[in-house]
């Protein structure tokens, strides 16, 4: 099963650091689902796609925002 | 002193100041860079000249208060052999602002700190009916105020969408600040109602599949801005100016028709409410299709 995170209680900067977190637990091509709101999805969809991770799906439901995310290769390090 | 050497020295950055036999002198600074070589020459002729104080205006600009009428002479000499010029005041065009642009921020659309100097080079103290303010913002964020200048300059970043690879998932919808993008699913479309568009990107940054794409990328341009007693904001004039050489044209031309319509003591703002701006914008189109 896709792991799901939500941070739609969180704001930026957290909202992108805890995707960070959950996608380096997690090995390449494996795929995080996480739930936020409108706020973040600038931030957090620009960072992911600056670090080369894939953004497989997004779909709007009432106010919330689903997204599935693709872990690649990371250019960077998680520290 | 007579009222007339005054306002000659006013003319040439050398403000009298409250305290008699006394001046304030406004130095030359392009787009808020300065070398730390100038730096240490204007601390050096602050502590010779005037009282070891330097006031830092709210346009990036520098002056060295309380020099003595009998200094300023060897004060701008001294200056001068240390590449640091001295300021203008009076009805010129003045100190040309500028943010870190493209080049140091990770926002910018354009060089703003690059456009800053090639304006500059052309328009510094040259004269006009009244005092004339140009201001240049990297971006859509404007941390330079772009409406508060006579002529203000804005990066601009503008989308396109392509059918092709858009999933309808809403996102860019959701992200525009000005709320003129419309996904519509139903219809296979995603419109974006671009008279409203302020080239802030954000569209094309957050579309996950790329769908959203940079169409055009340059700046915008501002005109009849000023603060002062009666504040009002610039108008936003022409298309997207595609090029530095473009915004250069554009400003010309604006300089241009300032001079031509403008009463003396007039700021541009209003000379554009007498002729209104249409009659600026249709002097701009003119001058830079014969240029370009
Ligand atoms: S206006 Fe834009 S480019 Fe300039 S400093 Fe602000 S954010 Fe950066
Ligand atoms: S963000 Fe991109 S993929 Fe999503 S609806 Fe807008 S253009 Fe289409
Ligand atoms: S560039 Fe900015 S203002 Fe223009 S459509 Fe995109 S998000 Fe909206």
């Amino acid at each position: 099963m896709t792991p799901m995170l939500d941070i739609t209680r969180d704001v930026c900067p957290m909202t992108f650091v805890k995707v960070k977190m959950g996608l380096s637990k997690m090995t390449t091509s494996e795929h995080l689902e996480v739930r936020l709101k409108e706020e973040a999805l600038k931030n957090v969809i620009s960072s992911l796609k600056s670090e080369g991770h894939k953004i497989v799906r997004v779909e709007k439901q009432g106010e919330i925002f689903h997204m599935v995310i693709e872990k690649s290769e990371t250019r960077s390090s998680t520290a | 002193m007579k009222e007339a050497d005054y306002k000659e020295l006013k003319k040439g950055g050398m403000m009298r100041q409250r305290e008699a036999g006394h001046f304030s002198v406004r130095l030359h600074v392009v787009g808020g860079q300065m070398t730390t070589g100038q730096l240490c020459a204007i601390r050096e002729a602050a502590d010779r000249f005037g009282k070891g104080t330097v006031h830092l205006t709210t346009r990036q600009g520098m002056e060295i208060p309380s020099v003595p009428t009998e200094s300023l002479a060897s004060l701008k000499e001294f200056l001068s052999d240390s590449g640091v010029g001295v300021g203008v005041c009076g009805p010129t065009v003045r100190t040309v602002t500028a943010c870190q642009g493209c080049r140091i921020c990770p926002s910018g659309a354009i060089d703003s700190p690059a456009l800053a100097d090639a304006v500059d080079r052309e328009f510094y103290g040259k004269p006009v009916p009244h005092k004339f303010k140009v201001g240049i913002s990297g971006c859509a964020n404007n941390c330079m105020k772009a409406e508060e200048n006579d002529i203000g300059i804005k990066g601009w970043i503008g989308p396109a969408w392509n059918k092709e690879g858009c999933t309808f998932c809403g996102v860019c919808e959701a992200v525009c600040p000005t709320k003129i993008v419309k996904v519509s699913e139903d219809d296979g479309r995603v419109s974006v109602d671009l008279a409203g568009c302020i080239g802030c990107g954000d569209c094309i940054e957050a579309c996950p599949t790329g769908a959203m794409e940079e169409e055009t990328r340059g700046c915008q341009i501002f005109a009849g801005g000023k603060f002062g007693r009666v504040p009002s904001l610039g108008k936003r004039i022409l298309g997207v100016l595609r090029s530095g050489e473009e915004a250069i044209a554009a400003i010309r031309a604006a300089v241009d028709f300032f001079r031509i319509h403008g009463k003396p003591r007039e700021r541009f703002g209003d000379t554009l409410r007498r002729t209104g701006f249409e009659a600026l914008e249709n002097h701009m189109t003119e001058r830079m299709g014969k240029s370009a």
